[in-house]
């Protein structure tokens, strides 16, 4: 897998190429803002060398305000094949819905302090750049309270809020199997449960299965 | 620099001040005055004059000023009788009708009228007069739903001191612009005519045995001016009546301008007021910008560390089993991101408010700032055992802070030093270094942000800083203990 990572501290630029590379990816390119950012995958992108995914940081100079959000709808909107994982010190259910807007195909907006856990955030990375999802748990929180659903959310026992949950991070069924120590078929039930108590129709593909849940934790 | 210059004249007093206090600051104490910026400001009046070929009290009965003047009277006359036996009416109406419950609206409406007439004055007294007077505090209506309707505007018109005020004025106004108006076209008249004698004498008809105006007459007895001597001795009466109404009618218009000041400004309460709000607005933009300012503090120093830190152990984590060296390396690592993220913290946290300032005052505090400067600061602090509140204190210690990192960045001197004093009810903060100099207080800068937090608490700060140094920096608070 090959990475560009913008991050304006030079600190946790260094670390994330350093934990990427321990874990056998490429790190093609490492910058500081987001005008540079954009810049670099237009010329991998004259060079046919796409990367598979970026990394950015929301805050970072010159404003330090959404400069990488911005960046990320951008490069989104111009490279739909490539994956967007971005990373923040807070996460708002207002960014991510930006992030998310058109599609949820190879996105990704998690917590810094996520990297904690080295596996779980490869893991994420891989996944978004393989065109699946990655969204924060504290994310999806916001999203289900925010949500003006709440009647047809009650209706759902914990145990499908908890699967909704984590289908909405973009988790497989056999991943929240893993997760919730259940078997699979268990999940497809609950799934099946939550589409149909919600009123959407099931759909194959993961990644259309969250679009349709954040689309309806949305409207 | 220039912006402060107001600011500059209470500080002669503290020069002396400063002389005794300190001798070693003689030098930089002694250019304080005579530093060429300074030196110029006062010579610009004497250019500004343009040179004239007649005195000014000769050319005074014919300048613009004395017409408009004159003009403002004049216009005043009409004006005044208009607006005084309308608002009587209204008035007199308004209250005999107060029985019923049409008095209400009458009086409002006459209120309002006078608050009109007053905008009609204080136009005519800025453009006639030249006065400077502000607009009063525009009504407030508070209805209810938050919708004014007639009756809340009726109420507040009528409570409004403002309305009252005006209508006072339409009424005392009255009988002064009655006696300058016939003052003034009397003495103006007459100056004019008798000055202009010589030149129409010869209309009276002298066949009839009167050659000019008669100065006494009866049945016996005649006096006429007609002869030379007569005539220069009347013009010459003119002439001075004629230099003299200038200044009558500015004496009478001056009432005028006491009357529009005093009735017709902003109430003194409504000035204060003005000038608190904004006070207010920048202790809130300061307070924000300070809670940014932490929050950036945060996100870039501690945050970012911390979430180094949680990489480097979460990889050690990884790799205990397989390869403990690079394990054991990385927790190595991840203790100095620990004691870095420390040092953060607390140098923040000493940025907030630091807690010697709380517990022994000015002296303990300035000395840990001191000692962060990067240059060799002598610090003295001469207040004995007093103590100004908090919120005064943090704010020269913040002030000194501010000052001292700029000494670090900038100013490229070998040596600073920090003065605390107190002046009666007022608390004194000097810094002085030896660097370049050049400091200033402009729009955007720190030295600004610095000035305006004082601003807020009716402090100020001046900074005396010549390109090539040395720079002083006083600061100067109230004290309120």
């Amino acid at each position: 897998m090959r990475v560009v990572i913008a991050e304006d501290s030079v600190l946790l630029r260094e670390g994330l190429t350093r934990l990427l590379t321990d874990r056998g990816h490429e790190v093609v390119a490492g910058v500081g803002d987001a005008e540079a950012l954009l810049k670099t995958i237009t010329e991998l992108h004259d060079e046919g060398a796409l990367p598979d995914v970026v990394v950015a940081d929301v805050r970072m100079p010159p404003t330090h305000t959404d400069e990488g959000v911005r960046a990320a709808v951008e490069l989104r909107k111009e490279h739909p094949g490539l994956g967007v994982l971005v990373l923040s010190q807070y996460v708002e259910e207002r960014y991510a819905t930006e992030l998310l807007a058109g599609s949820s195909r190879g996105v990704g907006y998690l917590l810094k302090d996520r990297v904690a856990e080295v596996r779980e955030f490869v893991d994420a990375v891989v996944r978004v750049a393989s065109g699946g999802t990655a969204l924060d748990p504290e994310v999806v929180a916001q999203l289900l309270g925010r949500s003006r659903q709440q009647d047809v959310l009650a209706g759902l026992t914990p145990r499908e809020r908890e699967v909704l949950g984590l289908m909405a991070e973009g988790r497989t069924n056999s991943a929240v199997a893993r997760q919730l120590v259940v078997s699979d078929g268990a999940v497809e039930k609950h799934v099946s449960n939550i589409f149909l108590k919600l009123g959407l129709s099931p759909s194959d593909g993961d990644h259309r299965r969250v679009l349709a849940v954040l689309t309806y934790l949305n409207s | 620099m220039a912006t402060r210059y107001e600011h500059y004249e209470p500080y002669e007093p503290y020069e002396s001040y400063g002389d005794g206090h300190d001798a070693e600051h003689e030098g930089p104490y002694g250019t304080y005055g005579s530093h060429g910026t300074y030196g110029t400001y006062g010579d610009h009046g004497g250019h500004g004059v343009r040179r004239r070929r007649l005195p000014a009290a000769l050319c005074e009965p014919v300048s613009g000023r004395h017409w408009r003047e004159l003009a403002y009277v004049l216009l005043g006359f009409p004006l005044s009788v208009t607006l005084f036996v309308f608002t009587v009416t209204m008035l007199s109406v308004g209250a005999g009708l107060l029985v019923t419950f049409l008095g209400i609206p009458v009086l409002a409406a006459g209120l309002a009228a006078c608050r009109g007439f007053g905008a009609l004055e204080r136009a005519r007294a800025r453009g006639l007069l030249g006065l400077q007077v502000r607009d009063p505090e525009p009504l407030r209506v508070r209805g209810r739903d938050g919708r004014a309707g007639l009756l809340a505007w009726m109420g507040a018109v009528l409570k409004s001191g403002t309305s009252w005020r005006h209508a006072l004025f339409v009424l005392v106004r009255f009988p002064w612009a009655v006696f300058s108006f016939c003052v003034t076209v009397t003495v103006w008249a007459f100056g004019w005519t008798m000055l202009t004698y010589p030149l129409w004498f010869w209309l009276f008809p002298m066949y009839g045995g009167q050659g000019g105006l008669q100065l006494y007459g009866d049945a016996h007895h005649q006096v006429y001016l007609d002869n030379p001597f007569e005539i220069t001795v009347t013009a010459s009466v003119g002439l001075l009546v004629t230099l003299a109404t200038p200044w009558i009618v500015r004496a009478l218009t001056t009432v005028d301008r006491l009357l529009v000041h005093g009735l017709l400004g902003p109430s003194r309460l409504a000035s204060r007021v003005v000038e608190l709000e904004s006070d207010r607005g920048v202790v809130v933009d300061t307070a924000a910008a300070d809670l940014r300012r932490i929050e950036r503090d945060l996100h870039d120093g501690a945050q970012a560390r911390l979430v180094a830190l949680a990489m480097d152990l979460g990889l050690a984590k990884e790799k205990l089993r397989e390869d403990p060296q690079a394990a054991a390396r990385m927790v190595g690592e991840a203790h100095g991101e620990v004691k870095t993220a420390l040092q953060e913290l607390r140098d923040l946290a000493r940025g907030i408010h630091p807690a010697v300032l709380t517990d022994r005052g000015l002296d303990a505090a300035l000395s840990a700032v001191a000692s962060r400067c990067t240059v060799p600061v002598r610090v003295e602090v001469d207040l004995g055992a007093a103590r100004p509140v908090a919120a005064i204190e943090g704010i020269a210690y913040f002030t000194v802070s501010e000052l001292l990192q700029n000494v670090s960045k900038h100013s490229g001197a070998r040596a600073a030093s920090v003065e605390v004093w107190r002046v009666d009810e007022r608390l004194m903060v000097q810094v002085v270094d030896d660097g370049v100099g050049g400091a200033e207080v402009s729009g955007g800068s720190g030295l600004a942000g610095l000035a305006e937090r004082l601003d807020a608490v009716d402090g100020v700060l001046v900074v005396d800083s010549p390109v090539g140094g040395p720079t002083r920096a006083v600061a100067e608070l109230p004290w309120r203990a």
